[in-house]
């Protein structure tokens, strides 16, 4: 009796595991994987980064997580430890008024990011907000225009390594959702590698002399999605937070 | 036909945990991560937009008078990629919500798990990626 229940249960089982649907829930548990391969290059022979990325969602740029890599104890200047005790997003959030997230936010968001390449330009198209930042590297210096959120970013190659180089930041923003501080002085350094065809090894450092007592850094791995597209991401069309008043615009002080 | 349904809201949960759902915003900003809250009640309306869809409710209190929700869930970018549609959860549907209230007072809710009686869960994840929120050092 008990047998045919058990090989009944089994039948069943069996059957489950041939319908569409349980094959879906087995290949949704499944890592996804990226194609395999050597990194692509461009027609001038330069490692190309265009594609899709999936990047690991990093709210608090302290602690490790799946494909990230923190910095657990900051080097705080005094400055920068007052900074950061006294935040608190409840009396001015930023990215809660739509705000520009800034550099270092955009790329910590769990949102897709795609990257298009040429022999003498870098862009970064955030989904985050639907904003973009575009990256000279055709071997230009900084510019001096005015602070921005996002800075003032130029690239160059080191090796395979694209090593962009931004300043001139406003200092409005913050490092991290959590709320981790810069200033104005902020000198941000991304590198990019390109291991194989389906990861980019990123590392982010974060030079600060107002804010930290040394340069600090995270490293990071990208994931090639080739079965996803950027979608718009329109952060005014429905921030009921802003608007019903339970969110702050943050008051700068100039 | 509705057996693949569930199935199908089934898998959408699996990817649904797959994948953090995180909000523009910093959620200590907006929520009280101290104030958990569970919510039953009728859907009345969703809002599929950005940053963040909302999903709105009656919920009969303890005097018998109905009071109407609004409860903030993950954006619908991120929502749309894990599997789940604007017609995942309908006007009508009977739901329990787990969620943290809003600073400010109001029947507002940050929504960490969507329930329905059957206990299916839809929009899996809160908006909430950065919670709990930070103690400071």
């Amino acid at each position: 009796m008990k047998n045919r229940f058990v090989a009944s249960l089994l039948a069943v089982l069996a059957l489950l595991t041939m319908t569409p649907v349980f094959r879906m829930i087995a290949a949704d548990q499944q890592e996804f994987r990226p194609p395999s391969g050597p990194a692509p290059r461009t027609a001038s022979g330069k490692v190309d980064f265009s594609g899709v990325w999936q990047k690991p969602y990093v709210p608090d740029m302290t602690k490790d997580g799946k494909d990230q890599k923190g910095m657990s104890e900051l080097p705080f200047t005094p400055w920068g430890d007052a900074e950061w005790k006294k935040y608190d997003a409840a009396e001015g959030d930023y990215t809660g008024a739509c705000l520009p997230f800034g550099m270092t936010r955009s790329v910590n968001t769990p949102e897709p990011m795609q990257i298009m390449q040429s022999d003498t330009h870098f862009a970064f198209l955030f989904e985050q907000n639907s904003w973009f930042t575009v990256v000279p590297i055709d071997g230009r210096q900084h510019g001096n225009g005015i602070p921005t959120w996002f800075g003032d970013s130029v690239g160059h190659w080191e090796g395979d390594t694209l090593v962009i180089d931004t300043v001139n930041f406003n200092g409005k923003t913050r490092l991290d959702t959590i709320g981790h501080p810069h200033s104005d002085q902020l000198h941000l350094v991304q590198r990019f590698s390109r291991p194989d065809r389906g990861h980019i090894a990123y590392e982010v450092i974060v030079d600060d002399p107002r804010t930290f007592t040394r340069p600090w850094k995270n490293t990071r791995n990208f994931t090639l999605r080739p079965d996803w597209q950027i979608m718009e991401y329109s952060c005014e069309e429905n921030n009921k937070s802003l608007w019903e008043g339970r969110i702050k615009v943050p008051k700068y002080v100039k | 036909m509705k057996n693949t349904k569930h199935l199908m809201i089934g898998a959408g949960f699996i990817v649904a945990v797959a994948q953090p759902v995180a909000g523009h915003h910093s959620f200590a900003a907006e929520f009280d991560a101290n104030k958990p809250v569970t919510l039953k009640g009728s859907v009345t309306r969703i809002e599929w937009a950005n940053p963040h869809i909302w999903v709105y409710l009656d919920v009969t209190d303890d005097q018998g008078n109905v009071q109407p929700w609004q409860c903030e869930g993950g954006p619908p970018n991120t929502l749309t990629r894990n599997g789940w549609t604007k017609d995942s959860l309908k006007p009508g549907d009977q739901v329990s919500i787990d969620g943290v209230l809003a600073k400010d007072g109001s029947k507002t809710c940050n929504a960490r798990a969507v329930k329905l009686p059957d206990g299916r869960s839809v929009f899996a994840g809160s908006s909430g990626g950065d919670t709990p929120p930070p103690v400071k050092r």
